[in-house]
């Protein structure tokens, strides 16, 4: 009776210690879940646009801050993100800008003796305050191989501002993406012609993912939208903006409107 | 001595948890209003497409793939480009920023020559926009799972649910540069989890039969000539 009764306890003790073990699996499953934080990665490009290409060479310019750009944020209770979005910047625009326009040319700044900051790794007009170039000095820009350019302009692209929220903020059903860009106009001479805004916005719903580690291919979804959106607008309305219409009546390109539906 | 009793009586009782799984009863309404006649020639081929410019309300990838994929097979099967094909090949005038709302835009956007072109070479007549979504109401319930001695689990409770569907689908023919019509499904049904030991689970599998009953929709609008086979109900 007295060994029954042992083994009998001791199937209880093995039972609840599986039990507990599952309970905590779960717990760390579950709780692990709810903190959360993402890190990813979008290497990706957009089609070809269905574009009219304006009769141009243009030059393209795309930093090294660009090129190389990641956006880390933590969130209070939701744990840290980071979004690295550098690798797609060349391939989207090469893909639209090879669609926008008959020609063209990859370029970077010359070397600039007088200016030891004047590298690849600065944006025509980033943000910093300190040796921000004079808006009135042309920058001298070459061709990748050191060759001097036959364009007719200069376009240089630049993040600003990366955004992002995730459905336990907003109480909504999306990731959602928001990447301000900055788009720069220079001619031929590297002067600065105008600058405006360029917004992708992309998000991914959440009811297309499963319950369980669906943040990292949302947050990826979401910011491949925002790129694709970008990618979209630019197409689209470049031709829009004022300053690219003075541009175009300059070098003789004229008007063709490629405007999208309001 | 009672875990080999409850071990045997699992087999069986599985047996009718995986029978009534999928019997949760669903009521279903379809309903269309054609604006004109519709044929699709041979090489032509029809899209269908989810509103993506909306904040909240965003039709569910798997519903827009189940309509494909269901008007794309069995009887009366239509050619189907996918969604994802076909703004591919369009980028980038069927975005959800730059998607036409309206048949005045549809008529811009197609009025280019290099879009017109486009079109004709993937052969699409037909897009079918579609919107809704399924939701999810009125849960009421609790259960509860617990370990038996001999680590056999259990559950014990009631859990119950509204599910409603609701689908709209808009389609234009590309070639006329017209609306042609319109067509809704709609699905509702209570799903419901019993368990003494073993949950039961009686789930209405609504966006199920809201996609069934669409796709059948659209294979007899679009080709109407072609004999018709009543909406799938239960």
């Amino acid at each position: 009776m007295v060994e029954n009764r042992r083994q009998a306890a001791a199937v209880v003790l093995r039972t609840a210690s599986r039990a507990l073990a599952l309970v905590v699996a779960l717990g760390t499953v579950f709780l692990g879940g709810c903190k959360g934080g993402a890190s990813i990665t979008v290497d990706t490009t957009v089609p070809r646009p269905l574009v009219d290409p304006i009769p141009a060479a243009m030059g393209v310019y795309i930093d090294e801050t660009l090129k190389t750009y990641v956006h880390e944020e933590e969130l209070p209770e939701y744990g840290d993100y980071r979004i690295d979005i550098g690798a797609s910047q060349t391939p989207v625009f090469a893909r639209v800008f090879d669609a926008m326009f008959e020609d063209v040319v990859y370029v970077q700044r010359a070397e600039d003796p007088a200016d030891s900051r004047s590298d690849q790794t600065v944006a025509p007009d980033a943000d910093d305050e300190e040796g921000e170039d004079e808006p009135d000095t042309p920058i001298r820009f070459i061709g990748n191989d050191g060759s001097s350019l036959a364009v007719d302009g200069i376009i240089a692209p630049s993040i600003e501002v990366v955004q992002f929220a995730i459905p336990d903020q907003t109480g909504g059903d999306f990731y959602e993406v928001w990447i301000r860009y900055k788009l720069t106009l220079f001619d031929a001479g590297g002067n600065a012609l105008g600058e405006w805004p360029l917004r992708g916005y992309g998000k991914a719903n959440e009811r297309n993912f499963g319950q369980l580690g669906k943040q990292t291919p949302a947050l990826h979804e979401a910011t491949t939208w925002a790129l694709r959106d970008a990618a979209a607008v630019l197409a689209v309305q470049f031709r829009d903006q004022a300053e690219v219409q003075d541009w175009l009546a300059t070098i003789g390109a004229g008007e063709n409107d490629e405007g999208a539906p309001q | 001595m009672t875990a080999p009793r409850v071990g045997f009586a699992l087999g069986p009782v599985l047996c009718v948890v995986a029978g009534l799984a999928c019997s949760g009863c669903v009521q279903t309404t379809v309903q269309g209003v054609r604006q004109a006649e519709t044929q699709i020639d041979h090489g032509e081929s029809i899209v269908i497409l989810s509103r993506k410019h909306k904040t909240q309300g965003e039709t569910e990838d798997d519903f827009v793939t189940c309509v494909s994929d269901s008007v794309n097979t069995g009887s009366r099967a239509l050619p189907i480009l996918s969604e994802s094909e076909f703004v591919d090949a369009m980028f980038p005038w069927f975005e959800p920023r730059t998607a036409p709302l309206n048949m005045d835009d549809l008529a811009t956007v197609i009025g280019r020559p290099i879009i017109s072109r486009r079109i004709d070479e993937i052969g699409v007549r037909y897009l079918v926009w579609i919107e809704g979504t399924t939701e999810r109401s009125d849960e009421s319930g609790s259960l509860n799972c617990t370990f038996f001695s001999g680590g056999i689990p259990a559950c014990f409770g009631f859990l119950s649910w509204e599910s409603g569907s609701n689908y709209e689908a808009s389609v234009w023919d590309v070639e006329r540069g017209m609306s042609v019509g319109t067509l809704s499904s709609e699905a509702a049904g209570t799903s419901f989890v019993p368990a003494v030991i073993v949950p039961i689970p009686v789930i209405a599998r609504v966006r199920e039969k809201a996609c069934a009953n669409m796709s059948d929709q659209i294979k007899t609008f679009i080709n109407p000539d072609l004999p018709s086979v009543s909406p799938a109900a239960s």
